[in-house]
């Protein structure tokens, strides 16, 4: 990352940012954070010295052959920063171990640096091959006139120019400086993805040696001269404000160098900040701080208040009547707020000074914490230059960013001398925009056919925040005359997007309620949801999208999900006879546009100890970028899904989370990790979905559906802890 | 406030600050070693691992003072002129980190172990490394890498 510390102006030609919206077609270029003159901060740029070839903002190549690439997106552990210029290098046709990739700090010209959704492969992955392959018809271009020759009739491999013909041969950084002057062309071909060499491969991620030495990589890792340590402490009640505090007792305390309340900024939740010689001395003050809170009336919110007014809520929306001859199954399904829990607690860092707010940010979307310290305090966006750090967990979390202005808003107040705000665990928990808690009041009814001919679902969620029903998702697109009605629980508690917003809940209510419907039926549950995707409209149109939605993510093509299905069942041996206490379980999602089928293998102990044996994941992902993360993410995914199903609760009681530290929000460790967890991916040439989400949402209703299996008894409330699994 | 010594990745610092600061915080804001993590404050997450003599600990609720001559070795201190640990090697290899936060702490857990136990059983790595977990949920390749530094026959995926 950059430093503080006085930095030459950048030298980049303003020229290449006008061939960089040529080459997107206009709209990507706003403009430029790149600040000139007095000030000392400024973002990071990729090396332009004389001679090096800059096609666009993504890549330089130095006449000494080194190339540089930005990584655009922030990184959080789902490998966007080795992903992204891979991209970049596969139609540049570079050797990537050749290749030095720089975090790019927050830029417009970079196009879509948020790292939310899924979305950073498929965002970018367009625009990124354009940058490759757009670089290398111009190195081509250069070797042709060169040589004197057709540029068709030049070739690339690995960072060099080749005349098929003569063999001759001359490298990127032979060409550099001839490249540099030559115009950028607006159409040229991308590789056809059967040609591709690197993505697919296993490629280790960028930053492995500098994790596993302890290198400074963090939000929470920065260290700037003269740096002040701060926190920041708000009403444990959400929606409550500051009011006054024993400010002067607190100031007396070891190393405080100075607090105060905040308050009547726009967009800062009001609280009381401490600034301190050190982390520790910061968190010990901030326990000793007496604030005279208001606490609004959110005082009053509990989560047993919501489980009634949900019921209520829910049973308000009935199901229609069913015909005669049709077995009515009925079953309410209920899930709890989460907390991210990213293990790195939120965190920024901030130096205000001369008119420049430079931040160092842990954030998913950048630009949004940088429009909050705009808004919040007035600053004109080209003053406010934002560093892009690597991330310890997203999950959803660090798309929010308030952390940006409470530390914006306290450095303005320090102004010349730089604050690290570190958030307590405790303070975390107690003030994250959590998963949405929700209740699902199912009913199906199934003919004497064993058919599925009536499906229902009365829906309850807190107001605000992601997560709702998917009206036309599977498997209600599977049934005519289906319906999903959703109802809201009104609050302050702040909800927001926890990785796979919606599914992560949903997916496990309603592929629970499907095995639950298949044992109603007498079928086995791998034939019932192959008979339910049959059934949905363009099941018979293979890879092409039908209506409706799958879940988050748009088109869903049947097809698809009966490929992986098949494949997951196929791998994991489904159908095997088991004894009791053992058991089988399967679950199929879409989620940002990816296909996922698992079967998971349990046993549960006749004194109900649940121990998860293997895990079989089947994913169409599309393209793989790396072969290495995309597994890895998904694994992680499931399992990930499965700490929050088997272990977690944010419980609400006197309008605050009840839960302060990870002793009572326990998270999935080595010896409840299965053994076993293999993944398959689909072989396929369609463009790539973003692989951070997809794997979630299916693991815990596989898990749960194996449960079943193994003792007959059902969750249907999580975590998997408040049901005991005693089964003789 | 209290004056000591501290043995840090073999070479001994004296520090002054007051005498109930854990020694992750000393590691961290006083001698700039940022690769030891500060994930929970009540040694429940792992982040904080270092070596005490060569035996795993939780730093964060390490008071300084009770540290005394004991030899501590960070995340920092385990390559020795630049040359990575079997295990760090394994865990570039086998590409274990996600977001790579707690993987310090696993890294120095798994060291401890190899130590005491060079060819650990799962069961054995289960127990060694229930103190630190991993929000990504890595386990899957930690525990193929502890395997592959070991020597042992790792079930890699193809």
């Amino acid at each position: 990352m950059s430093s503080a510390s006085p930095s030459p102006a950048p030298t980049l030609d303003r020229r290449s940012f006008l061939k960089v919206s040529a080459l997107a077609g206009g709209g990507l270029l706003v403009g430029t954070y790149f600040r000139f003159g007095s000030s000392t901060a400024m973002a990071q740029t990729l090396p332009a010295a004389s001679g090096t070839f800059n096609p666009n903002v993504f890549i330089s190549i130095a006449p000494s052959g080194a190339v540089t690439l930005i990584a655009p997106n922030s990184e959080m552990g789902q490998g966007a920063k080795t992903a992204l210029p891979m991209i970049i290098a596969e139609e540049l046709d570079v050797s990537w171990d050749k290749v030095t990739i720089t975090q790019g700090d927050l830029n417009p010209a970079y196009g879509r640096q948020s790292a939310v959704g899924s979305g950073s492969t498929p965002g970018n992955y367009g625009p990124l091959r354009q940058a490759g392959a757009t670089a290398r018809a111009m190195l081509i271009e250069a070797a042709a006139q060169t040589w004197n020759v057709p540029a068709r009739d030049c070739t690339t491999e690995n960072g060099t120019v080749i005349h098929q013909a003569s063999g001759r041969r001359l490298t990127y950084g032979e060409l550099a400086a001839k490249a540099a002057t030559l115009p950028v062309p607006t159409d040229v071909a991308l590789k056809d993805p059967k040609d591709f060499k690197l993505l697919g491969t296993r490629v280790p991620g960028v930053d492995n040696e500098k994790i596993v030495t302890g290198q400074a990589l963090y939000g929470i890792d920065q260290r700037l001269p003269g740096m002040v340590y701060a926190a920041y402490v708000k009403c444990p009640v959400f929606g409550g404000k500051a009011g006054d505090a024993n400010l002067d007792e607190v100031k007396k305390l070891p190393g405080v160098l100075d607090a105060f309340v905040l308050n009547g900024i726009t967009g800062l939740t009001s609280g009381v900040a401490v600034v301190a010689d050190s982390t520790w001395h910061a968190f010990k003050a901030a326990e000793k701080l007496k604030v005279q809170w208001d606490q609004g009336p959110g005082v009053t919110q509990s989560s047993v208040d919501m489980a009634k007014q949900a019921e209520s809520l829910g049973k308000a929306a009935p199901a229609p009547a069913l015909p005669s001859g049709v077995k009515a199954v009925e079953a309410a399904y209920h899930y709890p707020f989460l907390a991210h829990a990213t293990l790195e607690p939120q965190n920024c860092t901030a130096l205000f000074k001369g008119g420049v707010m430079e931040m160092w940010c842990p954030s998913q979307v950048p630009g949004s914490g940088q429009r909050l310290v705009t808004q919040g305090l007035g600053l004109a966006a080209h003053d406010v230059v934002v560093h892009v750090t690597r991330l310890g967990g997203g999950f959803g979390r660090r798309g929010s960013n308030e952390f940006s202005l409470e530390v914006a808003t306290i450095a303005k107040k320090m102004e010349g001398t730089p604050v690290k705000l570190t958030w307590s665990r405790e303070h975390d928990f107690a003030h994250d925009n959590y998963r949405s808690n929700g209740w699902h009041f199912l009913q199906g009814g199934v003919d004497g056919a064993g058919q599925l001919v009536a499906l229902h679902d009365s829906f309850v969620k807190m107001t605000g925040g992601p997560g709702d029903m998917a009206g036309g998702g599977f498997p209600f697109n599977a049934v005519p005359g289906s319906q999903v009605q959703s109802s809201k629980l009104t609050g302050s508690v702040p909800t927001g997007y926890w990785r796979a917003p919606g599914d992560n809940g949903n997916t496990w209510a309603t592929q629970s309620f499907v095995d639950e419907l298949a044992h109603a039926a007498g079928r086995d549950p791998l034939d019932f949801t192959l008979g339910l995707l049959a059934a949905v409209p363009g099941a018979d149109s293979p890879g092409g999208p039908a209506g409706g939605r799958g879940g988050r993510g748009g088109g869903f093509a049947p097809p698809k999900m009966v490929t992986v299905l098949k494949l997951a069942t196929e791998k994991a041996g489904w159908g095997k006879k088991l004894p009791r206490g053992q058991g089988q379980g399967l679950a199929v999602t879409h989620t940002n546009n990816a296909y996922v089928a698992i079967v998971a293998d349990v046993t549960v102990s006749p004194q109900g100890v649940l121990k998860i044996q293997k895990l079989t994941a089947a994913v169409d992902a599309g393209q793989i970028i790396n072969l290495s993360s995309a597994e890895a993410q998904v694994q992680g995914a499931m399992l990930d899904g499965l700490s929050a199903a088997w272990f977690q609760k944010i419980t609400i009681e006197g309008g605050a989370a009840a839960q302060a530290n990870f002793n009572d929000y326990p998270v999935l460790r080595m010896e409840n990790s299965p053994p076993a967890v293999e993944v398959h991916f689909i072989k396929s040439l369609a463009p790539p979905t973003g692989l951070g989400e997809p794997g979630l949402p299916a693991a815990a209703p596989a898990v749960c559906n194996a449960i079943f299996a193994a003792t007959g008894k059902r969750i249907r409330t999580l975590p998997f802890t408040d049901t005991d699994l005693k089964w003789a | 406030m209290s004056n000591l010594n501290l043995n840090v990745n073999g070479t001994v610092h004296s520090v002054d600050v007051t005498d109930d600061t854990p020694l992750l915080w000393v590691l961290r804001d006083t001698l700039g070693l940022i690769g030891t993590k500060y994930g929970c404050g009540i040694g429940e997450c792992g982040a904080c691992t270092v070596l005490r003599n060569g035996v795993a600990v939780k730093s964060c609720r390490l008071p300084l003072k009770s540290v005394g001559t004991a030899k501590i070795t960070t995340i920092e201190g385990l390559a020795t002129s630049g040359k990575l640990t079997a295990v760090q090697q394994a865990w570039c290899k086998l590409d274990v980190a996600q977001c790579g936060y707690c993987q310090g702490g696993q890294i120095l857990c798994a060291t401890a172990l190899l130590t005491a136990t060079p060819k650990p059983t799962d069961q054995d790595i289960d127990e060694a490394m229930s103190g630190n977990f991993c929000r990504c949920a890595t386990y899957t390749r930690v525990r193929q890498a502890i395997h592959a530094a070991a020597g042992s026959t790792p079930a890699i995926s193809p």
